[in-house]
């Protein structure tokens, strides 16, 4: 007779060992997040909170251009589902959203993940490096992203902010020399990147104001524009967030004061300029400032990329203004579907980082020259040119030819070239493979 | 000199922002001995509504009537409908110090949520009534204008008003003996509930007027009245939340000192000044500058 | 058991050895539980564990002593950067960075009721609101506290004899319930013990406390270094779960956890976890909820937010004294019929 407690290991055994056998029957799994009919992609941006206002329109437009590429056949058939959480812009949060995105919801990759030290937090501690997850098209221009040692799996995707920094540093050494330079920065990484890349190209300011994020309206710009006025400064460069840069040009404005602008990408987008700055003379204060972009302007209709998004932004998320937001958007979804067509018919989260890693550098977008992303680096674009913002808020090229200045996050020097751009894929849908 | 001179400028500015807030937090610690948190709340609502009036009409003061009479009757609604049922149920203890924080601090929650909803969470803004463009006196510009001038003489307004409100009329008699002790005043015959309410709503005014003065200088969104919040409160606390010039005279000492640091030592020391500002003033006047002794602890 | 009761606290009270075994069979549930359930659970347990050492400061603090604190993640920072620091620029082994946090938050919680010793009610609510705002931006102005990408401190990788299948998450919630565990139960100790007493008479009535013999400025500054300690010492956790910086310590953070305080039932150390774990829940619940309205964005992406507040204001107006004590109260209305 055999005893009730070897009845039931014997009969656990057997449950283990069929379980074990129907398991390993089962034809080995696709990859987490692609299925037969969709891949899942995720991301965690502020969509509410002091930090939402603008940043809330990236992921809806990633979307929006997702959506289209659906309703066109998908990715090899197989449709783009985006999963958007809200992390308020708290790294504690991002955490816990990224979480939810891979161990809940699945995801195949992450794309746009916006916030350094949110995604400093979910590299350090979500750990998606060592489990292969790919974040790609990271929405900060923070320089150490593109340590590959440290960020295997993270892409980024515009020029870093040390980068801007020198581009900007070269171009005033050019046109400026001898005049009072001064500068005005956000007190965070966003600004030591900006600072550490000025330092590099051995560009001194005669001024530099910082301001701490949240606390910049006009009241406090008036003791930025105090500070640049008596320092008798002829050319200031902002490189703030939009809701500064406006505060600094009203004030200014207010005051009399007239230097030479030159704006930096991050608070550049004429649209959010023309909302904070509420003066009906808004438009008078962007005339004749420089600006940097690595795309066409948002503004700019004549443009193919510009006017197929916007096209897709009217169909896809009616009612949203078409402006810098969603034009970064936008761009990285496009990148994003070529990137998921080269990771191959059945994509798994390594080829979709090797196929980064070695035809990233030639994907079509608006944006102007390659990603730097390869084997050893995780560079995003790499290159701005320059123009001056006219009476309707666009920036107009200061060329016709559109020269690029293009650099590294290093030492590297500042090189020149004419403005060079995959032709937009037919009806904006990539093909490559 | 012509620094100091600016620098006080920007502090009177800077000052009369936080103090109209901190006169409408006075106003409903002064009837009912509660942190409204929810007031950065009410005065958003009010604020988007005075957007919607401006945008829609072009008439600035149009818009601040709407704002008030919103204003009002929110306040009315919030002190009705949220505090007296707490009051109900809660009683004596460390948890009726806590319990109206975040019952506000909820409130506020469900408010911007709300106007995220129905406005969305981007940016808005509404143009200043009168010019922004500084002042020039002997050929240099002063940082000071128009605008500026009517922030300031907005804020002097309310506060007077109310003081004569609250110091000379009986209805302000009965305000102040329904919050200092509710008991004894129901027994004079003074109908507590009612005057609360009233206190609120005279709250809930001034909050509109502070939302509507601050936001042509600024951006609106759901979350831009937070930073205000904080500020108004440690200004009516170092005023002594127990008078409205108190609150004023916080604001003001706030907003100079904040000047002082951003002009004189760092532009990134707003917050730490705010602290030290307020460690210091109640190291000194442990009851605010304006509060006495005389005054019921906690 | 903690009671408000002196007279049936004498019946119902666990004796120390007893609440140690309580304790420790508690901590081994949790242990089996954290092998059961997936890493999404395990990492929320661990972010619980933290929540409650933290609720549990506020308890002692203002259920206790009766001082309100708006801004108690200022101490959470404070540990936080004080263990990153240590491990940092020390190299100090991990266990030893917690004491560090403890001790330096303890120390700063000790200067500041120095300071705040004669403010009372609103005004000290004041200066700690001001100082939870203040804080975490200085580490702006140095560099050496990492600026805004912050300092990255972790426990290390868990030890190799656990096994490959022991993961990063299992590793911090065993730590952190470990120490939250050990925390709660020497802070039970404290609350139960004479201080535990003198405080509740001082919240009751410092004028009478101060008849009976009580030193009311000692008693105050001696809870609220403690409060800071263990304060100090969640944040030390919450930096090894999340990351050191300055936006990690919000002013949110300072309401969700007196919020979690009023949800726990402010005078009970029990209530603290039932508080983190409401706290972990309700905005997932309201998420999922949310989702069921895929229509506009604008009402999706708010609607969480509005639920957990609207949850919160219903919690807090009708039963404000903890869904515990409310519970309690009902059973006794039942028995007295």
């Amino acid at each position: 007779m055999i005893s009730l407690r070897r009845k039931k290991s014997i009969l656990a055994a057997v449950a283990v060992t069929s379980f074990a056998l129907i398991a390993s029957a089962v034809p080995a799994n696709a990859e987490v997040g692609v299925s037969s009919t969709e891949i899942k992609l995720g991301t965690t941006v502020p969509m509410t909170g002091i930090a939402a206002p603008g940043y809330n329109k990236v992921a809806p437009a990633m979307k929006a251009y997702f959506d289209y590429i659906n309703d066109n056949g998908g990715v090899y058939g197989r449709k783009i589902n985006l999963i958007i959480k809200d992390d308020r812009y708290i790294p504690q949060e991002a955490i816990n959203k990224t979480n939810e995105l891979i161990l809940k919801d699945k995801v195949f990759a992450l794309v746009g993940q916006l916030g350094t030290a949110n995604h400093l937090a979910v590299t350090s501690k979500v750990r998606i490096a060592s489990r292969n997850i790919p974040s790609l098209f990271l929405n900060t221009g923070y320089s150490g992203f593109a340590d590959v040692k440290k960020f295997k799996t993270s892409f980024m995707h515009f020029p870093t902010y040390v980068a801007e920094a020198k581009i900007l540093s070269s171009y005033i050494k050019e046109n400026f020399t001898g005049k009072k330079t001064c500068l005005l920065v956000q007190n965070d990484e966003f600004g030591a990147d900006a600072s550490k890349g000025f330092a590099a190209a051995g560009l001194t300011f005669d001024e530099t104001v910082k301001y701490v994020s949240g606390t910049q309206s006009a009241t406090t710009a008036q003791t930025w524009i105090t500070r640049f006025a008596g320092a008798k400064c002829e050319v200031v460069v902002l490189f703030s967030v939009s809701s500064a840069t406006a505060a600094a040009l009203g004030v200014a404005s207010a005051a009399g004061y007239k230097p030479q602008w030159i704006l930096g990408s991050v608070g550049a987008d004429s649209t959010t300029l023309r909302i904070a700055l509420n003066n009906p003379q808004a438009q008078a204060l962007l005339n004749g400032a420089i600006g940097v972009s690595f795309m066409p302007d948002a503004l700019d209709t004549t443009d193919e990329y510009i006017s197929l998004f916007r096209e897709v932004n009217t169909k896809y998320s009616p009612g949203v203004a078409f402006d810098t937001n969603v034009l970064v958007g936008m761009n990285a979804a496009m990148l994003t579907v070529q990137a998921l067509r080269a990771a191959g018919k059945n994509p798994t989260r390594r080829s979709l980082i090797a196929a980064m890693e070695s035809k990233g550098s030639t994907f079509a977008s608006a944006a102007y020259g390659n990603l730097a992303v390869s084997k050893t680096s995780r560079a995003g674009f790499t290159g701005y040119w320059f123009g001056k913002f006219n009476l309707a808020g666009a920036l107009i090229p200061l060329d016709a030819g559109r020269t690029m200045y293009t650099t590294d996050s290093g030492t590297g020097p500042v090189t020149k070239a004419s403005a060079k751009r995959a032709p937009l894929p037919a009806k904006g849908i990539p093909t490559n493979s | 000199m012509r620094q100091l001179i600016g620098t006080l400028l920007i502090g009177l500015t800077l000052g009369s922002i936080y103090s109209l807030m901190a006169l409408a937090l006075v106003l409903v610690w002064r009837s009912t001995r509660v942190v409204n948190f929810a007031q950065a709340g009410q005065a958003i609502v009010t604020t988007y509504i005075a957007y919607e009036i401006v945008t829609r009409t072009g008439v600035f003061w149009l818009a601040v009537l709407f704002a008030v009479v919103a204003g009002a009757l929110l306040g009315a609604g919030v002190e009705y409908f949220l505090m007296r049922t707490l009051f109900r149920h809660v009683d004596e203890g460390p948890v009726a110090a806590l319990a109206p924080v975040i019952a506000t601090l909820g409130l506020l929650g469900v408010i911007k949520s709300l106007v995220g909803m129905i406005w969305g969470n981007d940016f808005r803004s509404f143009y200043p009534p009168v010019s922004t463009d500084n002042f020039v006196l002997f050929g240099e510009t002063i940082p000071f204008s128009r605008f500026n001038v009517l922030v300031i003489l907005s804020t002097t307004v309310v506060m007077i008003i109310f003081s004569f409100i609250f110091q000379r009329t009986d209805l302000g008699l009965s305000l102040r003996a329904a919050a200092f002790q509710p008991e004894i005043a129901r027994l004079a015959g003074i109908r507590v509930g009612p005057i609360r309410t009233i206190g609120w709503v005279f709250a809930g005014v001034a909050g509109a007027i502070a939302g509507v003065l601050i936001t042509p200088n600024d951006v609106l969104s759901p979350a831009s009245l937070d930073v205000l919040l904080v500020f108004g409160f440690v200004a009516a606390v170092i005023g002594g939340l127990e008078s409205l010039p108190g609150a004023v005279l916080g604001g003001v000492v706030l907003g100079i000192g904040v000047s002082f640091v951003l002009n004189y030592v760092g532009t990134t020391l707003i917050f730490p000044t705010v602290f030290v500002v307020l460690l210091l003033a109640l190291i000194f006047k442990p009851n605010g500058l304006l509060g006495s002794k005389k005054v019921r602890s906690a | 058991m903690v009671c408000l009761d002196q007279r049936r606290c004498v019946v119902h009270k666990l004796s120390t050895k007893k609440a140690f075994i309580a304790y420790f069979a508690f901590g081994w549930l949790l242990l089996i539980v954290a092998d059961r359930v997936d890493e999404l659970r395990v990492y929320q347990g661990a972010t619980i564990a933290v929540t409650t050492l933290a609720i549990a400061s506020i308890i002692l603090l203002t259920g206790y002593s009766g001082q309100v604190s708006l801004g108690q993640g200022a101490f959470l920072a404070v540990g936080a950067y004080a263990a990153a620091l240590s491990q940092t620029y020390w190299q100090s082994p991990f266990w030893f960075t917690l004491l560090i946090a403890i001790l330096v938050s303890a120390a700063f919680g000790f200067i500041l009721a120095f300071a705040a010793g004669r403010m009372s009610g609103p005004y000290l609510a004041g200066t700690t609101l001001a100082l939870a705002v203040g804080l975490p931006t200085l580490a702006n102005q140095f560099s050496f506290l990492g600026g805004e990408t912050g300092l990255v401190y972790d426990a290390g990788l868990p030890p190799e004899r656990f096994g490959e299948e022991f993961t990063l998450y299992k590793w911090f919630f065993w730590i952190a319930a470990f120490v939250a565990l050990i925390a709660m139960f020497l802070l039970r100790n404290l609350l139960n013990s004479r201080f535990g007493r003198t405080w509740k008479a001082l919240r009751a009535n410092s004028t009478a406390a101060s008849l009976c013999g009580v030193n009311v400025a000692q008693s105050k500054i001696t809870a609220f270094t403690i409060s800071a300690g263990l304060a100090g010492l969640a944040g030390a956790l919450l930096g090894m779960i999340s990351i050191v910086a300055p936006s990690a310590f919000p002013l949110s953070l300072s309401f969700t956890i007196i919020t979690g305080a009023i949800l726990a039932g402010v005078t009970s150390l029990l209530g603290s976890m039932l508080g983190a774990v409401i706290l972990v829940v309700i905005p997932e619940i309201a998420d999922v909820i949310a989702h069921q309205f895929g229509d506009s964005e604008k009402i999706t992406t708010n609607l969480p937010g509005f639920i957990v507040s609207v949850l919160l204001i219903l919690t807090v107006l009708f039963s404000p004294n903890g869904p515990a004590e409310a519970m309690r109260k009902r059973k006794e209305q039942h028995a007295k019929h």
